[in-house]
Order: C-alpha cells, then structure tokens, then sequence
C-alpha cells in the first residue's frame, strides 16, 4: 500500500525529489489514506485537473480551486480569484480543507450505537439497513408523538433546504437553525429597526466602531479583508472589546470595554449627536420615525454618565463621536454577527442599529446597505398538512418576538426536557453540533437522554454524532453536487456559486440529499426528492440565465444590481414604514420602544466573566481536529489577566480548574494582560467528549460545558456572556 | 530561454496589511508536504496590549544573494540558481545540518524523514507553472507582492522605486536578502548570528570568503 | 400555561394591529394551515407562470393584506374565496399576515 502512494507522488512532474518525498512520508501517517487512493486498474489517468469549488471549512463559501492530481487526489487548494466575495483569498481553514477530506477520523459507513449513550460502541450498518431502520423509528415517533415529536436542527449548508423540505413533508415544524446559537438578536434589532438586516460597506467606510465583533478573527468575507483595505487607506477603526483581540491590536484605539455596557456607550454617543446637532437632520426628518422621543429619552445618557458604566473616559465617547459625525455618512457603528451575548442583547443592538441611523449612512457609501436581490428560485412543493399536529412550535412563545423559521436551540432544549407544551421523542441533526455550540453541556446531554432515537448526519464523529442512536456518513464539500446558493459581498458582490464533486465521495459517504430521499420513499413521501440535482439547479438558475455559463467558466456567478440609493422613495419595511427609533411592535408587546440601559449583572467578588470568542484557525467544534489546524492550536488554554493571577497564585503554564454554577473544566493558563482583570476567556471547540475526534480528544477544555444557558429575552438567543466563573489553580 | 534576461525573484511584505490568519503558513505546509512540527514560513510579531499598533511580520526564506547556508554546505548541496532562488539538492544533501544553523532568519528544517535540509524555494514548481507561491496568492489582504526585480515593469521593481521598503539583516553581516519590507516595519530580534551545529561561533569572514570566491 | 400567555400575548400583538378585521372570535389562525391552505387553494393561479400574479406572503405589507382579505368580494377570483371556510380564511390570513413584506418574521427568500 504505501508503494502505490510513493508512485503516485513521485509521478507529479513538478515537483521536486525533495518535496515529492516528505509528501510520500507525510500522507503515509494516516494509514486510511492508502484506501483512498483509488486502485491502480480503475484509475484511467487523465492528467491533473482544476476544479472550482466553494469553501465550507466556515460559513462563509470562499471561492477555491482544487488541484486535483493525474490519479485523482486532491493535492492543494487555491483560492479563485475571479471570486469577488472573498477577495480571491483562502484563509488558514481554507488551506487546511484537503485534510478533512483525507482524514483518517472521518465517519466511512453508516453506524448504529450498541452501548449506552457515549459510550463509543458502534455496530456497522448497511446503508439499507440503516435507512429502513431511521424510517420506522421516524414513523413510531410519529404515530406516537405526532409529527412534530421530531425535531431537526441542520446547520448552514447548501443542502441543509433539503432536510428543511424533509421535515417540512415528513410534518414537523420543529425545526431549528444553528442562527440562535449565534447572531438571532443582532437580526432581530436591526430588521426591527430598519425593516431589514444590512449589510455593511466596510471597505468604503472612513470611521467604523466595533463592539462585540472581532473581524480579523472571526473572519467574514468579504468584510474582513475590507476592514484591512480601509485601514490602509486611511480610515479609522475604534475596537471596544475586554480582550485584546488581533482586532483591537491593529486598530487605531483599542478601549477595553467593560462587558455588558456596550448599550451604556452608544447611548451616550447617540447622546452627544443630539445635543451637539451632529446627527444628520434631514435624513432623520426625513427617513426616521420617533426622534422626537427618542431625544428626550437620550438626554439621561450623558457620556460623563456612562464613564461609570463602560469605563471609557467621557472625552473619549465625545470625542469619539464628534470623529464618527464628522466622517458620516461613510461612518458606521458595526452590526456585528454574533451576538448571543446578554439577555438584553437585542436592545444592545438596537443602541447600534440607532447610532447608524442618526448619523444617516443608510443606503449609502460606507454606511449600511441592501442585500442586493438576487433572482434564484425556490422549486415549489406542497407539502402535505397532519391535522393531528399540535398548533404551534416547541419553543414558541417563550421569548418575546422569535423567529418563527429560526427558533431557539435554548427553549427548545428546555421544552424537550420538560416535554411541555407536547413531547418530542426523535431528533435529526445535519452538520451542526450544539453539543459543541449549545451553552449548558449537560443540559445537551439530559435532552438527548429523554430521546426515542437521535439520527445524526456528519462527516466525523462530533460531540453530536457521539451522542447519537444511528450516525450516517456524510461526504464533505469537495465530494458533492449542491443546489446553487446566493451569498452577499456587500461592495464586492452578490454572487451565486455551486458545488460539484471534486471527487467521487470516499467510503460509503452519501449526501445528505439523497439520505433524507430515501427516507422520504420509505415513509411514502418519495414524490417530494422525485428530482436530480441539475434539475433541481436549473429551476433555481430560472431567472439568471447566465448563471450556468458562469458558474462553468469561473467558478461564480456575479449578479450586477445597484448598491446605493435602493431606498430612495421606497418606504422601509417597517409599521411605520420608515427606520424606527421609536418601534411600535415592541410597545405593543411591552418592550421597551427605546432602549434603556440596564446595567449588566455585576461579577460577584471572587469571580470572573467568563466570554466566549473566536479564533481564525477553529469554526468551533467543526476544526478542532484538522492534522493542519490542530498544529496552530493544539488546545485551548484559559486566559487570565496577571493581577487576579498573582492574587490566585497562579503561574504561567499552570493547571487551572474552571467552575461556574453549571460545570467545572481543567486547562492550562496563559496569563496575559490580553484580558480585563474580570474577565477570562478560552477559545472553543475542546474538551471533547467523542473518542472518535482521535487528534483533539483529551486537548483542553470545553467551553459549553461551564457556560450557563440564558437567553436573549427578545429573540430567545442564546445568551453566553452571562456566565461567571471561580478559577483556581488544580 | 537561455538567452532571455535571468530572473531575479523577490518578496515585497506589507507588514501593515497582515492580520495573522495564518493562511500562507498552512497553505505552504500543503503545497509543499512540509511535515508536522516543521513549517517553511512564518508570522512575528510586536507585542504589548500599549502603545502602537501591533505589527504582524510575515517571513521565510529570504533567496540571499550572499548565503550564509550555501557557504557552509560541506557538499555544494545547496547553491544559488540563476534565478535568484536558493534551492536544494536532496540527491546531494548529506542532512549535517550546517545550513539550518548558519541561516540568519531560521528559514531552514532538517526534514526528519528525509534526513535532508528543507526551505522555502518560492514554490518553483508553482513558478514553472507559470503560478505565484502559494502563500502569495493565498493571502487574503496581498500582503506578500512577488515579482521578478529584473523586470523594470514588474511590481515589486515599481515597489523598490516608490516606496521605502527595508530589508531585515542579521547583526553580523549583511546575507543581501531579497525580502523587503514596508518601511514601517519595525525590527524585531528575529534576525538570528549565523552559526555552525552546537551553536559554534564563526568569524564573519567564514560566511563571507566562500561566497566572494563564488561570485 | 407558558402557551396559553403566550396565545394572549400573541393576540394583542398581531390582532391588535388590525382591528376590525375578521376577528369575530378572539382566536388567531393557524399560520401553518393557512401556508398549507394557501398553497392548495391559491398558488395554482398565482404562481411563476400561472393565471395570476405570482404571491408569497412577503408580496404585500401587513395593511395591504387586511385590505385584500376585508374587501375580497371585489377580487376576480371572489368565487374561489367563497369555496373557503371563514376558518380557511383566517388561516391564511395569518399565515400571509405573519410573515408580511413588513412583518416582524418575514419568510426568508431562497
């Protein structure tokens, strides 16, 4: 076997003896890697080959190009540079994709659990046994429980709409994204302010504010790459964050904020716009709805008032929004993304969303503008009605105004465990590993525990797919054929890509497309998946007919639409039909119509705030295990400011133990003045519990496990900085 | 091609533009099978949560035009190509090591499964192809700009006339690298004296005599 | 009992916006039969190339659709309404309303 692989290198004419033999060594370490090489007698050798193809190591799709060799492996992947969205760039992640292809750990046959929950025993299924045995299990919960006793959560992926469409016919409507666990109270603040979520022009921006957000970390493109664009050009970057991300490192000024006062800072900023008459007059008069309430609301909020609150000196908030007046409208305070912050984090980021719309930089160069529309088709179904279903979601009602599509893992978590308003006995999951990313580990698990069956669809074996009944092996991005998807680059793009298979999927992997096909056909539903793929693509594509030859050609479709101005003389999709300082809805429901600050919960004495951020070499629980990224972050460590360390006496390198009122980890320390003296920090996607991860098992500490799970009151996301922690050396 | 000019390749690092992702590192380690533990490329930094910015430094093997670990391979393993590019003969490679402790800049790995000396080469393959390096092309802000400098067109000559770019040189003696940087760069201590094995100090005219004799 | 607070609370702030309307009963409709009924009922015609205009519920705000649904008698199609329950009506209605061009849950395009 390991001859072949040394062939199989040493035919590439380009590269050198030297390098030809640390390849042969280095992809000898994983011996599956053998097995993948297709054998000899069915490889017709066709020269090597370039492959478009889309990211799918993040949520963000990066345009990339896979080399494939003359015997079908793919060797490297480039970034594609006609891919306006990312800037014809691949991060690290990007880079390191070829290796979750090739990875040893990967899932290579349908699995069924033989022993108790986590316990790591699996029995070898074939994929018919497989299939007929989810589609009964989903047909008992069904006939017991109703249809909606089965929850599905799929992540974001290009066919997560199939598992969606699954669902949708199979008669269950509770289904949740991954959204809640993120960013739902950052959409909910700015379409209940503007009527719609913005997207940012960061490169054209000469002023931008960043609270909650850490862009040369927790990468978006193409708004990442733009924010560096601008800095060189001159524009201003004022990061407030309690840690010294890379962000706040390459900003103008870094103001180590206190947590939880953001709304505190805003406020007063919006403050000193009124009162110095440096907002935009005439686009508020024009444009916005309730400034003359909110210009009495905001006079309490003085910035020598919130000096106590945030800990950023009141001339700096004046002077910072003098400087942020004086550059609009091509000034923004940033939207952010995620945002699963605080229980009031909608109102924080309505604090945001009003800063922006006094300084006018809606629709506008270097403001916030439109996700430009894009013509794809959604092929139609009718999807059957149960009359038996109970009336509503799982989760409904218990946040204030959620989204209906979105719902939240939190409540749903909390009414599967309680079994109220009604029971669910079945869980689906497809690509996304709450056990990973749902704050209150142990309420993960207690969830799973009351579970008639768990089917979970993955290309490892993730915390999720660990805790599973029945694990089926999914391909990864570079062996599949997806539906066509639209994504927004802001002033780059709105550009429409695709996926074909780079190679033929390795091991028994299948779609998750054709898993929930058959599904369907066993439980009688098999009209709905009646379509192949280009079918299907074609339908989407109905509108753009030069999406295909460009797809073709380059690897993307760039659809032209305009920018700015789109909303001149259109009405905001708001009640009031303009942008709403004062919001209506919410004085219905009994929400604050403005926000109004609420001092966060203080850290009690010997405590610390414990955040939640991000890397650029970890998508949470998704990378952690990569041969390529698991070098540049073998495993997490908790950061702690030196002062509370000494106090502690805890030395650099040291163990520490990690306890909130719901867990307790053990990981290394890195004592760094990177952190507040309140707050500590680690990154996520450790302390597995799945054997199966074999590089990051037993590395670091899990995240989720300590975090306590409270929520968003708003929207109902997830609420993760509300946590406080004892640390102690052990 | 005999007869065209000979190439003269070069790196220029905008050191403001990098945002340590760390793309060009894993992107090299792919490109060219470099193994666990060792990598071809690097990103340094200033540190300090006061003060100015932090700066994010980029760096690999610098293609010297005077080479310290071409002057002490014992076997001419190791030498200068027309093209400017320093490069390898694994065939040759006795694997002692000279060359990884007499590069300034720590661009060099004994390969410990190959048992030879290993560097960036800027992806030569990739340049024959007609392609740039694969951590230039990689980079999400461009912050490497790679050219010929014999090009008079090309952008790093254009860069060498417009900007004011500097070179990082070790303390001893001046290799004449051919990766320059922003002029803002700051200079760190990564700038390593040149030594042999066992970190035995030469006189800088040990470096220095092979290559005169050479050029 | 987290639901049925849930339900008054949902009344007052959806049906509050539109009072007058059908609402005889103090009871809103099922969105997800009326987006059922809808499509079985309405989306033959107003579809991509049908005998009307293609509609979704993000095709009119929330007070176009009140006034579609009050003043159907003058629609073309008025005989079609007529087949409907008042049930199946106000499922609809829900489901169109909830997820309006303007609504707080716009259902998301493609």
């Amino acid at each position: 076997m390991a001859k072949r692989s040394q062939r199989a290198v040493s035919r590439r004419g380009f590269l050198k003896a030297s390098t030809a033999a640390a390849a042969a060594v280095s992809l000898g370490r994983g011996k599956v890697l053998h097995a993948l090489v297709p054998a000899g007698k069915a490889t017709p050798r066709t020269g090597p080959k370039d492959v478009y193809s889309a990211c799918d190591m993040c949520f963000n799709k990066c345009g990339l190009i896979a080399r494939v060799d003359d015997l079908g492996v793919v060797r490297k992947l480039d970034p594609n540079p006609k891919f306006h969205k990312s800037r014809g760039m691949l991060c690290a992640r990007g880079n390191a994709g070829v290796r979750q292809l090739y990875d040893p750990d990967r899932l290579k046959y349908p699995l069924l659990r033989k022993g108790k929950r986590g316990e790591g025993r699996w029995q070898r299924l074939s994929w018919d046994q497989a299939l007929d045995y989810a589609a009964e299990k989903l047909q008992a919960i069904g006939e017991k429980y109703t249809r909606c006793g089965v929850l599905f959560m799929a992540g974001t992926d290009l066919q997560s709409q199939f598992v969606h469409r699954f669902a949708e016919v199979f008669g269950s409507y509770n289904v949740i994204s991954h959204e809640s666990n993120c960013l739902l109270s950052r959409n909910r603040a700015f379409l209940d302010t503007f009527g719609e979520v913005p997207v940012p022009d960061v490169l054209n921006c000469k002023y931008l504010i960043m609270a909650g957000a850490n862009r040369f970390e927790a990468l978006v493109t193409p708004d990442s790459i733009d924010l560096m664009t601008a800095l060189k050009k001159g524009s201003k970057l004022v990061v407030l964050d309690p840690r010294f991300t890379k962000t706040a490192a390459l900003a103008t000024e870094w103001h180590p904020i206190r947590p939880g006062t953001d709304m505190a800072f805003f406020l007063a900023v919006a403050h000193v716009l009124i009162e110095e008459g440096l907002y935009d007059k005439a686009f508020v008069a024009q444009k916005t709805f309730g400034f003359e309430r909110l210009a009495p609301h905001i006079r309490q909020y003085p910035p020598e008032w919130a000096e106590k609150e945030c800990e950023i000196p009141a001339a700096h908030i004046r002077r910072i929004a003098r400087e942020l007046a004086a550059a609009a409208p091509a000034a923004m305070v940033y939207p952010g993304r995620r945002s699963s912050d605080y229980e009031n984090s909608t109102q924080i980021r309505r604090a945001f969303a009003i800063v922006n719309a006094l300084l006018g930089n809606w629709d506008r160069p270097g403001g916030l503008t439109v996700a430009r529309k894009v013509p794809l088709k959604k092929p139609p179904y009718d999807a059957p009605f149960y009359e038996d279903n109970p009336d509503g979601r799982i989760d409904e009602g218990r946040s204030l105004m959620m989204f209906g599509e979105e719902g939240s893992f939190k409540h749903a978590r909390d009414a599967v465990i309680e079994g109220k308003p009604y029971p669910v006995k079945g869980f689906f999951t497809y690509k996304t590993n709450p056990m990973q990313t749902g704050a209150n580990r142990k309420k993960t698990v207690r969830m799973i525990e009351t579970l008639d069956f768990m089917l979970t669809v993955d290309i490892a074996m993730s915390d999720t797919a660990w805790m599973a009944d029945l694990v089926l092996p999914a391909p990864s991005y570079l062996e599949r054929r997806d539906p066509v998807s639209a994504l927004q680059g802001a002033s780059a793009c709105a550009c429409v890509i695709t996926r074909d298979p780079v190679v033929k999927p390795l091991f028994e992997a299948k779609p998750v497309v054709w898993i929930v096909g058959e599904l369907a056909k066993r439980l009688g539903l098999g009209e709905f998946f009646d379509f192949t793929m280009d079918a299907y693509r074609k339908a989407q594509l109905k509108k753009l007919p030069g999406a295909e030859a460009a797809l073709k050609k380059d690897g993307v479709y760039h659809h032209p639409g305009k920018l700015y101005g789109v909303y001149e003389g259109k009405p905001f999709k708001t009640l009031s039909k303009k942008i709403e300082l004062y919001n209506q809805r919410y004085e219905k429901a009994g929400i604050d119509p403005m926000p109004v600050y609420r001092p966060p919960k203080p850290v009690p004495d010997g405590h610390f705030r414990l955040v939640v951020g991000r890397s650029a070499y970890i998508t949470q629980g998704s990378t952690t295990n990569n041969v390529l990224l698991h070098e540049l972050v073998p495993e997490n460590t908790l950061w702690l400011h030196p002062k509370p360390a000494r106090r502690l006496g805890i030395r650099p390198g040291d163990w520490v133990v990690v306890s909130s009122n719901v867990g307790t980890q053990r990981l290394k320390v890195r004592v760094t003045e990177e952190t507040r003296e309140d707050t500590v920090y680690m990154d996520s996607g450790f302390g597995v519990l799945s054997k199966g991860l074999t590089r990051v098992f037993g590395k670091g500490a899990s995240i989720v496990e300590i975090l306590e799970d409270f929520n968003d009151e708003i929207s109902g996301n997830m609420a993760m900085h509300e946590t406080f922690v004892t640390v102690k050396r052990g | 091609m005999k007869s065209k000019p000979h190439k003269k390749y070069a790196i220029v690092i905008d050191t403001f533009k990098c945002f340590d992702c760390k793309a060009c590192m894993i992107a090299c380690k792919v490109e060219n099978n470099v193994p666990e533990g060792f990598w071809r490329n690097w990103v340094r930094h200033t540190g300090g949560v006061k003060g100015r910015r932090t700066q994010f430094q980029p760096g690999q093997c610098m293609q010297c035009d005077a080479p310290s670990c071409v002057a002490a391979c014992p076997v001419g393993a190791t030498y200068k190509q027309e093209d400017g590019l320093v490069v390898i003969d694994p065939a040759k490679c006795i694997g002692c090591g000279n060359c990884v402790t007499a590069c300034p800049y720590g661009a060099r790995y004994r390969n410990p499964l190959s048992h030879t000396a290993d560097k960036c080469d800027f992806c030569e393959h990739r340049l024959k192809r007609g392609e740039e390096p694969a951590c230039v092309i990689t980079c999400p802000t461009k912050a490497r700009i790679f050219g010929d400098l014999n090009d008079p067109e090309s952008r790093v000559s254009r860069l060498m006339k417009e900007e004011r770019l500097v070179q990082v040189i070790n303390p001893v003696f001046d290799t004449r690298p051919n990766i320059y940087y922003w002029a803002g760069t700051r200079l760190l201590d990564w700038p390593k004296i040149p030594t042999l094995p066992g970190g035995v100090h030469m006189p800088k005219a040990f470096w220095k005599t092979p290559m005169e004799e050479r050029t | 009992m987290f639901k049925k607070g849930a339900i008054i609370f949902l009344a007052v702030l959806l049906v509050g916006v539109y009072i007058g309307l059908v609402l005889a009963a103090e009871k809103k409709g099922n969105d997800r039969k009326g987006k059922y009924l809808f499509r079985k009922n309405c989306r033959s015609c107003h579809v991509e190339g049908g005998s009307a205009k293609e509609l979704s519920p993000v095709s009119k705000t929330q007070a176009e659709w009140e006034k579609a649904f009050k003043e159907y008698e003058s629609l073309s199609c008025k005989d079609e309404w007529r087949k409907l329950s008042d049930q199946d009506r106000l499922d609809i209605f829900t489901y169109l309303h909830e997820h309006a061009y303007d609504s707080p849950s716009p259902i998301k395009c493609s």
